[in-house]
């Protein structure tokens, strides 16, 4: 990420206009696919998806290969890390049940380092290494990444956070067990509005993750959609550490919210110089990509009392919850995952070696047809169905608010049907 | 993009003068080591990096750890990270000249300025492996005694907005207690209510909303701007900092030292000028002033996270600052730091947010197509 920084801060003085031209307006040309239906449902959208014309890859020798890229490093390494385990943890109870045709399942991992040009080079990696699948990735900006390479070879990816609404229109061979942000930006503007009821709203975007673009932008529409008042936006970068100018902007326009719509990494910095820039009763929201205890460590007092919107809550009484939970506090000295992409990792990695299953033979391209016939999958976020989904299954989504990590960091507040919000 | 804001101006650029104020504690060192040694010390920023952890470990052993920091402190604990950031920065400072530029001092030149790449990228890469980077620690803002604003009035706001705001406080506050009461009553979540809460719920939302927009509207008749208190104790810390700076290299013996060797290497050495210890001295300080901006810079903007490229951007622009001000000049430098802070924070000001990091490097282009010698620096046209 901060490679990027440094060559982006060298690039713009070459490129300076036209690089900024382009992100500056919040809009940008990946945007195009979701903007013109209307019509479409929550969750994805209606975008034909092409099909992969490579020729796949057949499961060779005695294991069958799946590969799963998160970040090992990096400012992302806590979703990284919970998702790898999930993963592994999936893969554990597969060839402890068997495992498909007498063969056991291996998992490769490839680590994407935070960076998005990393998991590229993590998935051709473990492509070349005789993958027949790869599940990740936590961040959109890198799945695209793993996606474009996959759809070469005619390779599955079912993403484990990914929720940028137009990514699985990159191929039938993408699909993911998280909702898209279509989904989730307007759940939290319906939250803000009807049950905040908030009315003026100003928008912070991070203008080098395509997920905080597509979030701000589904959120905002909404919001204006039900009667609410955008009242300013502002842009910042990944990495950047003092926020004054924006929230200077944005206070002079007396917003009674903020929709934080990056990850956690700036999220806690802004609440911090938000409350210290006197603006001490403006509710603070964001979507999934607060969910990190690290949240409370950088936004300290700051950010008690905010909502984010999340997949799954360890609350919850849904027995597949409660085994994943009791499972995974065996293996990890009695502590439940700080994320929630270790659920999702695992049901991702799980989606798949149930595609596996059902496969009609043991190759790449017959893994994406039955991956893509998924319904009813029992996972721990919920059940996910792919089947005439277009990559997107309908999910559920829950709000949360904020606490102290003694009051359980998470604290569930409402929850989102699928088909609650248009 | 959005029209330009009158009334965010003085507050911007109070943002600006702050936000420069590191750039140029930083571009001080830049511009030392180039006055001396004609040596861009590309190895600084990480320089500033090091003090940024130095700051958080000092903070940690105070007892400010993460989710379990002491409550309430005091400017004795802002003192000693201070301390031991500047100490530890000058330390690396001068083993980083001991091992790696002088070995190479008698060397064509870019010999230096690839060691001093090549220190910069150990430092940032191999810090990784014994410091804690993922997910990057910030330093507890409890550690901060000053959080609080001084706000300086410059038009008073309209008094009968003001009392019209008073007057819905009350309303505000029954309507308030209304629900809260119905909520300790029926034990019900503000978010799944039942029909009987909804109507108290809506009411309580109206009428702060109501107080909210008033009080806006109040604060909006008025102008003032807003002096964060830990940021003010930094812009002074930098001034009071400079100023020593200017003594130094002014009117002591090593200042006189450090200019005999700036101005001629051979000639100063010959001169009976031990160059060595004047040059370590050099980096010794230049180092701590960035220590002592990476301290205040991490602990005073609450919630920085610090990294091992933690130094890289700042680094840069510093550095960009430093040629703006004319390299080798130590009043420059301080120009272009606030200069470099002012063009950023105005940028987002005109709304023009994605242009932030870019206008550091169009300043220098603009600066140094008309003015080659940076603003303050000499025109003198160096034969290579």
């Amino acid at each position: 990420m901060n490679r990027s920084l440094f060559s982006a801060a060298l690039l713009a003085t070459v490129l300076g206009i036209t690089a900024v031209g382009c992100t500056g307006g919040g809009e940008t040309g990946k945007e195009k696919t979701g903007d013109p239906a209307p019509t479409a449902p929550a969750g994805g959208t209606t975008a034909v998806r092409p099909e992969p014309t490579g020729e796949g890859v057949k499961a060779e020798g005695d294991t069958i290969k799946i590969g799963i890229v998160g970040s090992l490093s990096g400012d992302q390494k806590p979703w990284g890390e919970d998702s790898i385990e999930g993963g592994k943890m999936a893969v554990e109870e597969f060839n402890a049940a068997g495992g498909v045709d007498g063969k056991k399942v291996e998992l490769l991992v490839g680590d994407s380092a935070s960076k998005a040009e990393q998991a590229k080079s993590a998935a051709e990696k473990l492509i070349s290494e005789g993958v027949i699948g790869i599940v990740g990735e936590v961040a959109s900006g890198h799945t695209i990444q793993i996606a474009k390479s996959a759809f070469q070879k005619a390779i599955p990816v079912v993403a484990i956070g990914a929720t940028k609404t137009t990514l699985a229109d990159e191929g039938t061979n993408v699909t993911r067990v998280c909702y898209t942000d279509d989904f989730q930006g307007p759940v939290m503007a319906k939250f803000a509005f009807d049950e905040l009821g908030l009315r003026k709203v100003g928008v912070m975007t991070d203008n080098q993750q395509p997920y905080s673009q597509g979030l701000s932008k589904s959120f905002s529409d909404t919001f204006k959609k039900l009667g609410g008042e955008i009242v300013g936006e502002a842009f910042y970068e990944s990495g950047q550490t003092q926020f004054n100018g924006q929230i200077t902007e944005l206070s002079a326009k007396k917003p009674d919210g903020l929709f934080l719509s990056g990850y956690f990494t700036e999220v806690g910095p802004i609440a911090q110089q938000v409350r210290q820039a006197g603006m001490k009763d403006v509710k603070l929201l964001g979507g999934d990509g607060w969910d990190s205890p690290q949240l409370l460590v950088s936004g300290g007092d700051a950010i008690i009392g905010s909502y984010f919107c999340n997949h799954y809550n360890n609350r919850e009484d849904r027995p597949e919850v409660k085994q994943f939970l009791e499972v995974w506090k065996k293996a990890h000295g009695g502590k439940e995952p700080g994320t929630t992409m270790a659920a999702l990792g695992y049901d991702a990695t799980k989606l798949m070696l149930d595609g596996l299953k059902r496969a009609a033979s043991l190759d790449s391209k017959a893994l994406i047809a039955a991956i893509n016939e998924t319904e009813n999958f029992p996972g721990v976020s919920g059940k996910i169905t792919l089947k005439g989904a277009n990559g997107n299954p309908k999910k559920r989504a829950l709000v949360v608010e904020v606490r102290s990590e003694k009051d359980g960091f998470q604290v569930f507040q409402k929850a989102y049907e699928a088909d609650e919000v248009k | 993009m959005a029209g330009l804001e009158l009334s965010t101006l003085p507050q911007q650029l109070v943002n600006g003068i702050l936000l420069g104020s590191i750039y140029a504690l930083i571009a001080l060192g830049y511009t030392m080591v180039y006055g001396v040694l004609k040596l861009i010390n590309f190895a600084h920023g990480e320089v500033f990096m090091i003090g940024a952890y130095a700051a958080l470990f000092a903070s940690w052993g105070l007892g400010y750890t993460p989710n379990n920091a002491m409550s309430g402190s005091n400017p004795i604990n802002l003192l000693i990270m201070l301390l031991a950031s500047m100490t530890l920065c000058g330390l690396l400072g001068v083993l980083i000249e001991r091992f790696a530029y002088r070995p190479m001092r008698n060397q064509p030149r870019i010999a230096s300025l690839i060691t001093a790449i090549g220190v910069s990228l150990l430092l940032q890469y191999g810090g990784q492996l014994f410091l804690p980077s993922s997910p990057a620690p910030n330093i507890d803002a409890k550690v901060n005694p000053y959080q609080d604003n001084i706000t300086i009035p410059l038009r008073p706001v309209d008094g009968t907005l003001v009392t019209a705001a008073k007057q819905l406080e009350a309303k505000q506050l029954e309507t308030k207690a209304a629900f809260d009461a119905y909520l300790t009553r029926t034990k019900e979540s503000p978010f799944q209510l039942s029909v009987a809460g909804q109507p108290l719920k809506k009411a309580a939302q109206d009428a702060e909303r109501d107080l909210r927009t008033a009080e806006g509207k109040a604060e909006a008749s008025g102008l003032s701007i807003r002096l964060p208190k830990g940021q003010m104790i930094m812009l002074v810390t930098t001034v009071v900092l400079m100023a020593l700076l200017n003594f130094l290299v002014m009117h002591t013996k090593p200042g006189r030292a450090m200019r005999a060797a700036s101005h001629d290497f051979d000639a100063a050495s010959l001169m009976g000028i031990n160059v060595n210890s004047t040059i370590t001295f050099t980096f010794l300080i230049g180092s701590a002033l960035a220590g002592a901006g990476a301290m205040m810079n991490a602990t005073f903007l609450s919630g920085t996270k610090i990294d091992t490229f933690f130094g890289m951007l700042p680094g840069v622009k510093a550095f960009v600052a430093a040629v703006l001000g004319g390299i080798g000049n130590i009043p420059g430098a301080v120009l272009g730091g606030i200069l470099m802070g002012l063009a950023e924070t105005l940028v987002v000001w005109a709304g023009y947010d994605s242009y932030r990091d870019a206008i550091a490097f169009i300043v220098l282009i603009i600066v140094l197509l008309f003015k080659p010698g940076g603003l303050l620096g000499s025109n003198k046209v160096e034969k290579v």
